[in-house]
């Protein structure tokens, strides 16, 4: 018996929807994609863009008050001595991990149907990590001496506290940003060049030409780009799971009822991606309205975003039942006060509010035709964008508000500094993204076109065949 | 200056821990001294403040910076300049310690002042004095602050424009003058209780000159009808509480600062520990929760009004079980509870008990309630011959009363009017309508603190000199003679009551001690050379020894039962809709003098933890009746009620108090202040217009309407239950004896409780000495002095209303108020309080989790705080279990914290308002501040730190003496923390914890009844309470459920 006698199975002639739709040639991807960079800037951006600086700038006058002021200028107190503060870091925090999870781990997983979406996502990680480093940078009471969060050798030789999961935020936030915005670099250099190439503009062709790093596109160009792309998938993978992870040690090492809990890091994570992918679906689905990308960013993305969401966001239940349940089972009074304080308390209202976002919304997920209707898949992503940052709200504020001694019990309510603040990071978030769609190609043209049919030189269109005959 | 008394020569070997200030202030040097540290123009400041500007500007001339004033926009330069000559054994950096007394309405508290540099910063009580023992209270201990107000009146004003004292002293000579011609006939003085002999003395003098002139006594929390019907024999029957082993006490908050002071809660307390063969038991009926009904072992709601009906049906009880009918003046003729239906049992096992302990019991009724209850009680006391009672000789001879001057008044009898202290515009009996009698005098001269709403419209206002600023003498409660030696020399140069009437007397305005030293030696019998030592062994321990009158025995009673009859106060509280009013004073500002004073407004009134403002204390019963809904927590906006009586009312926020009477309203008089400093302004509701001259203390047929509108409250905890966890730990004594150690197993600490391992390893704690507290909740009533003293002690910041309702208080020490009982609906909660401080865990949660290591463990077991390395992340706060940790939220030591007007805003907290505000705090408060405690700035966490400037100084102490020996441990309890020091029931005890250095807390961290929070958290508190201990009475009403709620939960957790 040779090899070549056995015969591969046949397998079920089911053909795959192609991942670029209309058969788009690849000078359309480059022309359609860089277009949006090269054109004329539209009138609806400055009119959004008109509407988030401003917003931004309101932001940055709250942040200039409170530091110059003082913390009390939010409504914090003792007991709650975090709440808008860390939920705003920790829900930017969030959203930004969709960006590292499409670009690194569904790379590593050969997800080839990423590339549509990891461009965008990547920019908005860097810009929601941004927004979420604002936050325990000012929420300090004297944002002056932050600085000693750093281990500078000193002539005193006092070092941060390694003990303290603040400080492993620090570390952890600050590798996150580096390595994303490496990734996001690394993998923006072909298209830059791209850009260059097609520049027309000496200042265009000079800064394209500056960041392009002299990308000529060669064999050998290409070879170490895409072992450092592989390589820098392979150092973010493990940074999707452990920054929120080292986030969530803030609450899980605590001795808080409501916090000290294990399931925290892989919850967190779980509710990072589910918070992420929303973002990504709210941000793109306008934009691939806009400049009629439905060609790139087909229902297929959209289809599999939804199913990612829904995965997440039952996982995000099931910890909150667990949380529920470790509660009653683990027979600590001050646990099984904490949840029912959350779900019948003071704050009942932001904890059903979670939970009909987070934990029902995604549901009508499970019908494709959901999935499909781009209406109530924005609908869906609204509220999941909500639901998380009421998630980590009542997971801050109401554990705090309500502890250990009834003495010291106290609600907590914000003022119009800290609304205005989160306000004001979207603002920046928003601002931020603008420029990026309008100086850098909003989708990796060159990733693009690897997974486009016509990137094989053994494809054959059905009309070319055709007309290669001839 | 004029007589310069020799200090005997320093005994060697002796220790002297303090020193009189006669000498210092004789001499000139020393008096050119302190004109030049508080110039005698400051009353030019009086117009724009004594803003930093201007005070560098006439520090100028003294501190010969010439160049300050051209210093344009620098920052202004600012040199420490030493003394030329130092005040005499000053050691620069060290405090001295002088011996002085506060003059209050029951009697003069014998103090110890803290001086650094010649400025008091602390008072404490005399540890030499057996009343005070080092204790002291919540007044005694703010007092420092009213002080150093900057908003206390500095400028002697004639119609309202400023003079100065050299006018006032030739205009009071021409009064003088004028009035002597006829006698005095026309002059009156209005002066407030103050038992000061030499006072009495200058009083006699005066009236010898004037014989017509008239001297009445009026203080609103004093009852006139008591003077004049019970001690009209000069003496007054004193209780002896620590005789006692049966007290029932009606509507008698003897714990309080209102009834009581440090001595009776010191009494009580001793005869309060478990361990005694005969535990004392406390029956009170009250109308609202006081301190004493928290500890109390039986405790009846009662209207205040109905006290009489009570102290009645008693008298009756006990007339029929002893078989003497002499105890009921009605002779059953009228129905003894006027429709107030008295717990079934209540009052017959009260009398039981009563009768069974002859002899060892004591009733008492509040000073406050009428004559007739007083009566009652005392023939209750003599018909079972308790000897806890004492008599004591009265101080002052009665004058007349405020009704009785104001009817001189309207009848003219009146042309000249000196009001010495008080205040009776504000708080004169509103049917006297004050305000307009004193208008219609031509001469009205006012001696007080403050510009207030009594000196609108006087000829003359002159400031008041704080005690601290004066010569004065008192009697302390048990009697004895005080001595009042002035810290400082008056800081706006005001006039105290004795300048005044030594000046009306014809003697020259005294310079120094010459007023007292006379009075002393009549008292002390001292002559000669005698003299000097005496009068100098009298300032320095504060007191003439032996000069307490021992106590007699309680005199006979007067037949009281026609008085009884014969007047009708004891009046019936009938209807649905009846309710009686009654005007309580207020724990914080007292009858209104405290007003201006903001660490008494920010501190939680100990029942109600309301700051900052009064309420209308309603029972839940009658706020469901009347529709008034509370949320368990989280409430800020409360509603507002009218409370009217006769044609008055008032508009006032209703607040909810568990263990409140029904039909019965409390409010606290003193707030509601129209003319006084920032702190008191918009303070409160003003309730004086509801009280009249008929109903001093209680006014029944009062109406109540809810109006709809709301009005915010400062509560510093809003959540009353313990939600079933055994945070404060109690159990009856017969619980107690049978299982000593009941408190250490219970709850989630029980035997079989698991314990988790620590996760992480510290440093070894192998310092010399080990400190740690253990609080005797069994002994603390929740007084609050021990709060004001940690404030004094550590420049603990006030932040206002505002921050209070944001939940930012500062207090380092808070204590706890809980209402236990079995359901939520039960009217008659047990209260409890647990002092909440700062516990030095040894496995401290908040340091593990400090990103910057601002937090960290010392080797002597404190949880040290590095301000300088905070940077105010909050997490410490967070991860605090006990939720002590307090934080500069705003700059609360350097911006204001009174509204400021701002454009387009209105008004606006100068804290929120930060840098758009004058930096920097009046520099009289300033003086106030503890030299040896950091002033913490904005951004950064702070708490309690076991008082460590203390601690410190001890160890200095003992390094010096141990010279180059190595004995560097501190001894055993040489030194006190701030609150253990305030604490008048020694209920908070610090030391070395270590078992072989023989302290006292060493030894009571053993004691069975001891118990750690949250054990089972693994964070090792280095503060042990010990459980609390009730004595019920088994066959009272209700005896069942006293003190078993945490014993009922421990079946819980295992559920």
């Amino acid at each position: 018996m040779s090899a070549a006698t056995i015969e591969p199975p046949p397998g079920p002639n089911v053909e795959r929807v192609p991942l670029i739709l209309n058969e788009r040639r690849l000078s359309w991807v480059t022309d359609r994609i860089s277009g949006i960079v090269e054109d004329r800037t539209p009138f609806w951006w400055w009119v959004a863009f008109l509407v988030t600086s401003p917003i931004a700038l309101i932001g940055l006058f709250c942040i200039g008050y409170q530091i110059s002021t003082g913390v009390g200028v939010w409504g914090e107190n003792i007991p709650v001595g975090w709440a808008w503060d860390i939920t705003n870091f920790v829900f930017w925090i969030g959203i930004g991990h969709a960006g590292t999870l499409i670009s690194a781990i569904l790379f590593l997983t050969r997800q080839r149907w990423r590339t549509s979406i990891n461009r965008a996502s990547e920019a908005m990680t860097l810009f929601a990590v941004i927004c979420a480093g604002i936050f325990p940078g000012i929420h300090v009471g004297r944002f002056w001496m932050a600085w000693f969060l750093a281990p500078v050798p000193n002539q005193y030789g006092i070092w941060p506290n390694f003990r303290s999961p603040l400080l492993w935020d620090v570390f952890a936030v600050s590798t996150y940003f580096t390595v994303s915005v490496l990734f996001w670099y690394t993998g923006l250099v072909p298209d830059l060049a791209t850009l260059r190439d097609r520049a027309t503009s000496r200042v265009r062709k000079f800064f394209y030409g500056l960041f392009a790093l002299g990308w000529r596109g060669s064999n050998r160009q290409w070879r170490h780009y895409e072992m450092a792309y592989l390589l820098l998938a392979g150092l973010s993978t493990p940074l999707v799971l452990s920054v929120h992870s080292v986030v969530s040690f803030d609450f899980a090492t605590s001795v808080v009822p409501g916090w000290h809990t294990t399931i925290f890091p892989p919850y967190f994570v779980a509710g990072a991606i589910f918070g992420g992918f929303a973002m990504v679906l709210t941000i793109l689905l306008p934009a691939r309205a806009i400049y009629k990308l439905h060609d790139v960013i087909t229902p297929q993305h959209v289809d599999k975003m939804c199913k990612i969401i829904l995965l997440t966001g039952s996982i995000v239940g099931y910890a909150y039942s667990m949380e529920f349940f470790i509660a009653w089972y683990g027979g600590n009074a001050f646990e099984k006060a904490a949840f029912l304080n959350r779900a019948f308390g003071p704050y009942k209202l932001y904890y059903w509010t979670m939970i009909s976002c987070n934990v029902l919304s995604p549901q009508i997920f499970w019908f494709k035709y959901c999935r499909h209707n781009v209406f109530i898949v924005y609908f869906v992503c609204m509220c999941v964008n909500a639901g998380m940052w009421f998630e980590r709200f009542v997971i801050i504020v109401t554990s705090l508000a309500q502890d250990f001694l009834p003495s010291a019990w106290h609600v907590y309510h914000p003022t119009w500094v800290e609304i205005w603040t989160f306000v004001g990071t979207f603002g920046i978030f928003l601002s931020l993204f603008l420029i990026f769609m309008r100086y850098l190609p909003m989708i990796a043209m060159s990733e693009v076109k690897i997974v486009s049919p016509f990137a094989d030189p053994h494809h054959h269109p059905p009309g070319a065949q055709e007309e290669t005959h001839h | 200056m004029k007589t310069i008394f020799h200090h005997p020569p320093e005994p060697e070997g002796g220790k002297k821990y303090w020193r009189s200030l006669d000498e210092l202030a004789g001499t000139p040097e020393f008096r050119t001294l302190l004109e030049r540290e508080f110039p005698q123009g400051a009353a030019e400041f009086n117009d724009d403040g004594l803003s930093r500007r201007n005070f560098l500007k006439l520090m100028g001339a003294s501190t010969a910076l010439a160049g300050l004033g051209l210093s344009g926009c620098h920052r202004p330069e600012m040199h420490l300049v030493p003394f030329t000559k130092s005040a005499e054994w000053a050691i620069p950096g060290k405090p001295l310690f002088y011996a002085t007394s506060m003059p209050g309405r029951r009697g003069a508290l014998p103090l110890i002042v803290t001086t650094h540099d010649g400025r008091p910063t602390k008072v404490d009580g005399n540890p030499m004095h057996p009343v005070t023992q080092g204790a002291s209270d919540v007044f005694a201990q703010a007092s420092i602050l009213n002080l150093y107000d900057p908003d206390r009146s500095r400028a002697f004003l004639n119609s309202g424009q400023v003079s100065d004292s050299d006018h006032f002293s030739a205009s009071l000579d021409k009064i003088a003058a004028n009035l002597a011609a006829n006698g005095g006939a026309g002059l009156a003085f209005l002066v407030e209780h103050d038992n000061s002999p030499t006072r009495e003395r200058l009083r006699g003098e005066v009236l010898k000159k004037f014989p017509n002139a008239a001297w009445c006594v009026y203080d609103p929390l004093v009852n006139d009808e008591l003077a004049r019907v019970l001690e009209a024999g000069g003496a007054r029957n004193a209780p002896r509480i620590e005789k006692a082993d049966v007290i029932l006490a009606l509507d008698c908050d003897f714990l309080g600062c209102d009834e009581g002071d440090v001595e009776t809660s010191r009494a009580f307390a001793v005869r309060r520990s478990p361990e005694q063969k005969t535990v004392n038991r406390l029956y009170v009926v009250e109308n609202r929760y006081t301190l004493t009904g928290g500890v109390a072992d039986h405790r009846l709601r009662c209207p205040a009004s109905q006290i009489g009906a009570f102290a009645l049906a008693l008298a009756r009880e006990i007339g029929r079980l002893t078989g003497n009918g002499g105890l009921d003046p009605f002779g059953g003729a009228r129905e003894p509870s006027v429709n107030t239906n008295f717990v079934a049992g209540w009052v017959e096992k009260t009398a039981q008990d009563l009768v069974a302990h002859k002899g060892r019991g004591l009733v008492m009724a509040g000073s406050r309630q009428p004559a007739a209850v007083h009566l009652l009680v005392q023939s209750i006391n003599a018909a079972l011959g308790n000897e806890a009672v004492a008599a004591m000789p009265v101080a002052t001879k009665p004058g007349i009363t405020i009704g009785e001057l104001a009817r001189n008044i309207t009848d003219k009898k009146v042309n000249t009017l000196f009001i010495l202290g008080g205040n009776p515009v504000y708080n004169a009996p509103a049917d006297l309508e004050w305000a307009a009698l004193q208008k219609s005098l031509p001469v009205v001269i006012r001696v007080g603190m403050y510009e207030d709403e009594t000196s609108a419209g006087c000829n003359w206002h002159v400031p008041a000199a704080h005690y601290l600023e004066a010569w004065h003498d008192g009697l302390a409660s048990d009697g004895s003679y005080l001595s009042g030696q002035p810290m400082i020399l008056p800081l706006f140069g005001g006039w105290s009551d004795s300048d005044i009437l030594a000046r009306l007397a014809g003697l020259p305005k005294p310079a120094g001690p010459e007023l007292i030293q006379e009075t002393f030696r009549a008292r002390a019998r001292a002559t000669g050379g005698d003299f000097a030592a005496a009068w100098n062994k009298f300032l320095h321990d504060g007191f003439l020894e032996n000069s307490a009158p021992a106590p007699k025995p309680a005199a006979g009673v007067a037949d009281g039962g026609a008085y009884i009859r014969d007047n009708a106060n004891l009046p019936t509280l009938s209807g649905e809709d009846a309710f009686e009013v009654v005007f309580i004073s207020s724990a914080s500002v007292d009858d209104g003098r405290y007003a201006n004073n903001s660490w008494l407004q920010e501190l939680p009134d100990p029942v109600t933890k309301l700051t900052w403002d009064n309420a209308a204390l309603i029972s839940p019963a009658t706020a469901r009746k009347l529709g008034i809904e509370s949320k368990s927590f989280g409430q800020k906006d409360f509603p507002v009620v009218e409370v009217s009586v006769g044609n008055s009312k008032i508009e006032i926020a209703a607040l909810i108090a568990p263990g409140h009477a029904d039909h019965s309203i409390s409010i606290p008089l003193g707030y509601g202040r129209k003319v006084t400093g920032w702190v008191g302004a918009g303070a409160g509701v003003d309730a004086y217009p509801l009280r009249t001259s008929a109903t001093p203390y209680f006014a029944v047929g009062a109406k109540v309407r809810v109006t709809g509108g709301s009005y915010p409250l400062a509560l510093t905890q809003d959540h009353h239950t313990m939600e079933g966890r055994a945070l404060v730990r109690e159990g009856t004594i017969s619980h107690y004896r049978e299982k000593p150690d009941f408190a250490k197993t219970m709850w989630m600490d029980a035997e079989n409780a698991v314990r988790n391992p620590s996760l992480y390893s510290h440093p070894p704690m192998n310092g010399l000495n080990q400190w740690g507290m253990v609080i005797d909740l069994n002994k603390c009533t929740g007084c609050n002095a021990c709060v004001v003293a940690c404030q004094a002690e550590n420049n603990i910041p006030i932040v206002g209303k505002e921050q209070v309702i944001n939940g930012r208080e500062m207090h380092w020490i808070r204590n706890d108020r809980y209402f236990a009982s079995w359901d939520s609906l039960d009217d008659d909660p047990e209260m409890v309080m647990e002092p909440m401080l700062c516990q030095h865990c040894e496995n401290a949660p908040c340091e593990t989790v400090c990103p910057v290591n601002a937090t960290v463990h010392s080797d002597e077991g404190l949880n040290v705080m590095a301000y300088n390395r905070c940077i105010g992340t909050r997490y410490c706060s967070n991860n605090c279990p006990f939720k002590v940790r307090r934080f500069n939220f705003f700059d609360y030591q350097q911006r204001p914290v009174a509204a400021q007007d701002v454009p387009f805003f209105g008004k606006v907290s100068g804290l929120k308002l930060g840098p758009l505000t004058e930096k920097g705090s009046p520099d009289t408060l300033k003086m106030q501040k503890n030299p040896n405690v950091t002033v913490r700035m904005r951004g950064i966490m702070e708490k309690c730190t076991f008082c460590v400037q203390r601690i410190e100084e001890a160890k200095i102490a003992q390094r010096v003496k141990a010279r180059d020996s190595d004995k560097v441990r501190v001894p055993a309890d040489v030194f006190q923390v701030a609150c253990q020091q305030a604490c008048p029931a020694e209920a908070i005890v610090f030391g070395d914890i270590l078992p072989d250095s023989g302290s006292k807390v060493s030894r009571l961290r053993q004691d069975p009844r001891g118990y750690t929070l949250l054990d089972y958290l693994n964070v090792n508190s280095r503060i042990t309470y010990l459980a609390k201990i009730r004595n019920p009475n088994m066959e009272m009403p209700g005896a069942d459920k006293v003190a078993t709620f945490d014993a009922a939960q421990e079946e819980k957790p295992k559920g």
